[in-house]
């Protein structure tokens, strides 16, 4: 039992940290006043310097990999990171990413759709990818905050990898988790930020129990939902993935509500960020069955349950 | 990071197991249905805890000089873990065992180190803590038992309140205080007191938590010899924060929760009742806090072996572990009423009893979300 990185892993965070605390990954009031603002510049150079390919990578391995995915989901730019650096192993070389997931109805909108180049379906029994062509995809309006799109037509050119469907569901049960819990992450450490500085009544809003209690049980949760994506990144037992993702879902509502709560009006706006965590919490926390899905896939796996 | 135990410490725990397995009696249940304080408990754990020194089992983590034999803090948790979830066969002596022991090592005069280190190695000595009172409770700091010296001699006035053991107890762990009535924190001594001082009165209070764990002591002109300060005047604070870090997690109260779960289900699946999704998602939920107060408190047993300072992190893990206890004992108020009448389940009634306690004994939950809200994340104190 160790948690503390390997020295390769230590490398590995903190320059990905100096990455996210760089310009181009901060927030900045959209011109357009757009929900979600892609960051293509960080996602590039993400790729130029291989960060997606450390879950194949032994000395780094998923543990880095969905780490990586929790500090990237930290940040109020939208990347696609949680397929690409969790999947890659399962996916054919050279695929382009973007990677769009359809892990539900193939008819619903799909996140990151619009900007994907290539997509990726877990729906039915086999995992099959396909390229993205002009005219493909459709983006449509979104309370989430992420690039949304359906399909324009179908796709043809499908093909059907050669790799355990489970163990990929497996793999991106753990990547939504990672995303989820950095994106309660995210928030909270804007809304922290908010209560030490904002003063009412003569004190900072950080100083009164009501606010720091809730706030520091969701803080619980989800330091919590980070050590168990972990765990469930290795691979230590079979329910450990579906326990993470239950888990962490199962924490967004009210963490989200409390968000909201403690950013007054100003959360409410667009010139403040918190939107760009909590929509996109409101949408993560019903993926792949929700919690109530979840926690019942932990029971059927650890207690074998019909 | 790596999430998994070693092969040594797989061992470990198999060695550990089997040991319980080979002395724990059929009848162990029975014997535990009350509590590590009940009469019963405390009996088994005066011959249970010899074995396990015999065994090299009581004390593993404890330095060679003091009969133990510098294991690591990873298996000494183990050992709790085990330990916790078989009911507690150590009775009170955890305590010695955790704390009380090492940190009389740290701070005890060579007179009490051989006084009272040795029967705590051997399995055989029965302590009490005596901290809270009926005024200072959460605020403990405003303790008013005084302890006044009279020439060689202290003279002990006052009274404690929750002390758990303090029937079967031979010595008790006193806080009392030698400074004036507004020192604070600054003006408290630990005490260490046999319980046969003439001036000690026990009254056993009677709970909703288990025979013998909690009482009331009054002290009425109690005179101890001043060999029986811990430490300094003023320093008994200093002395407790050392003990608090030395323990850390308390504890580990989510494996016998995670365990009697597995009862729980095994239950309902006899009942044909497992199929229903609504009972599978709350079990799975219950199972998920388990988990939960599992990951953060081997964070916090990791920074221990790593020689990290303590932090605040030890907080975050006892929040979740009150989380874990609810929502196991919820599950079975819900789903298995039936199993808490009529004496079938004394498991359920055992972990019912240990749940109750958690936000609450050992400083309160509030107490944990403060320290949380100010040391973890940053916070600014209390507005008064
Ligand atoms: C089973 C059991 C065994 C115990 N064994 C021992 C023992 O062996 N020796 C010993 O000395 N003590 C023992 N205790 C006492 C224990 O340490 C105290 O119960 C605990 O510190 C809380 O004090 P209190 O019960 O007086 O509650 P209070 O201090 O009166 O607090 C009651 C409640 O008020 C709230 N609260 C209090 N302060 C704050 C605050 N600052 N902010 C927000 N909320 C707050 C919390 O919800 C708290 O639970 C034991 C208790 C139990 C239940």
């Amino acid at each position: 039992m160790r948690f503390e990185p390997n020295e390769d892993q230590a490398t590995f965070l903190s320059v990905l940290d100096q990455m996210a605390e760089d310009a181009g990954a901060a927030w900045e009031v959209p011109a357009d006043w757009s929900r979600f603002q892609w960051a293509a510049g960080l996602d590039r150079t993400l790729e130029e310097n291989g960060f997606f390919d450390c879950a194949a990578e032994e000395s780094l391995g998923p543990v880095a990999a969905a780490a990586m995915v929790h500090r990237l989901a930290r940040l109020p730019v939208t990347l696609e990171v949680a397929a690409s650096a969790l999947l890659r192993p399962f996916l054919p070389k050279g695929l382009p990413r973007p990677v769009a997931v359809i892990d539900d109805s193939p008819a619903a909108p799909i996140r990151f759709l619009p900007v994907a180049a290539s997509v990726l379906s877990l729906s039915g029994d086999a995992v099959r990818v396909a390229v993205l062509a002009e005219g493909d995809v459709r983006p449509v309006d979104s309370l989430f905050a992420y690039p949304m799109g359906v399909f324009a037509r179908t796709i043809g050119d499908w093909q059907r990898l050669d790799a355990d469907p489970n163990a990929v569901r497996e793999a991106w049960r753990v990547a939504l988790a990672a995303e989820l819990g950095g994106t309660l992450r995210g928030g909270q450490d804007a809304v922290l930020a908010h209560v030490r500085e904002r003063r009412q009544f003569g004190q900072p809003l950080g100083s009164f129990q009501g606010v720091q209690h809730r706030l520091a049980g969701a803080g619980t949760k989800i330091e919590a939902a980070y050590w168990m994506t972990l765990r469930a990144a290795q691979g230590v037992d079979p329910a450990d993935s579906a326990v993470a993702l239950g888990y962490v879902q199962n924490a967004a509502t009210a963490a989200v509500y409390d968000l909201h709560q403690f950013m007054g009006a100003m959360g409410l706006t667009l010139e403040h960020p918190l939107h760009r965590w909590t929509y996109r919490a409101r949408l993560l926390k019903s993926a792949l069955g929700g919690p109530s899905g979840n926690f019942g896939l932990v029971a059927r796996r650890k207690w074998r349950a019909a | 990071m790596h999430f998994d135990w070693t092969e040594e410490d797989r061992a470990y725990r198999a060695r550990v197991r089997d040991f319980l397995h080979r002395e724990l009696p059929p009848d162990w249940p029975e014997i535990a249905r009350h509590g590590p304080g009940s009469r019963a408990q405390t009996d088994f754990s005066l011959e249970f805890c010899p074995k396990l020194a015999e065994a090299g089992l009581l004390v593993p983590h404890w330095p060679e000089d003091w009969g133990g034999a510098d294991r690591p803090t990873w298996e000494h948790f183990i050992l709790g873990e085990e330990m916790w979830a078989a009911g507690e066969p150590r009775g009170a002596q955890y305590m010695n065992v955790n704390w009380i022991g090492p940190t009389l090592m740290r701070f005890g005069t060579e007179e009490q180190k051989r006084r009272y280190i040795p029967p705590m190695a051997a399995g055989r000595a029965i302590w009490c803590q005596g901290f809270s009172e009926p005024n200072a409770g959460s605020d403990l700091a405003a303790l008013r038992t005084r302890a006044v010296r009279d020439g060689d001699d202290y003279v002990i006035d006052g009274t404690k309140i929750w002390t758990s053991y303090a029937g079967m107890a031979e010595t008790c762990f006193l806080l009392a205080r030698t400074g004036g009535p507004e020192s604070g924190k600054a003006g408290i001594a630990i005490f260490l007191v046999p319980m046969d001082t003439p001036g000690i009165e026990v009254r056993a209070i009677p709970s909703l938590i288990g025979h013998g764990d909690i009482h009331e002591v009054f002290f009425t002109g109690m005179r101890v010899p001043a060999t029986a300060r811990l430490g300094e005047e003023g320093e008994a604070w200093s002395i407790i924060r050392f003990a608090l870090a030395n323990e850390r997690v308390g504890i580990p109260r989510y494996e016998l929760s995670a365990r009697v779960l597995e009862q729980m289900v095994e239950d309902l699946r006899q009942q044909g009742r497992f199929d229903d999704p609504v009972i599978q998602s709350r079990a799975g939920a219950a199972a998920a806090d388990c988990e939960a107060a599992r990951m953060l408190t081997y964070r916090v047993v990791d920074g221990k072996a790593r020689g990290a300072a303590p932090g605040a992190e030890a907080s975050v893990a006892r929040v979740a572990v009150v989380a874990a206890e609810n929502a196991v004992m919820d599950f079975g108020l819900d789903f298995l009423p039936e199993a808490f009448s009529g004496g079938a389940r004394p498991a359920y009634l055992s972990h019912h009893e240990r749940a109750i306690v958690t936000g609450i004994a050992a400083g309160a939950a509030e107490i944990q979300l403060n320290l949380i809200a100010h040391r973890f994340l940053d916070l600014p104190k209390v507005a008064s």
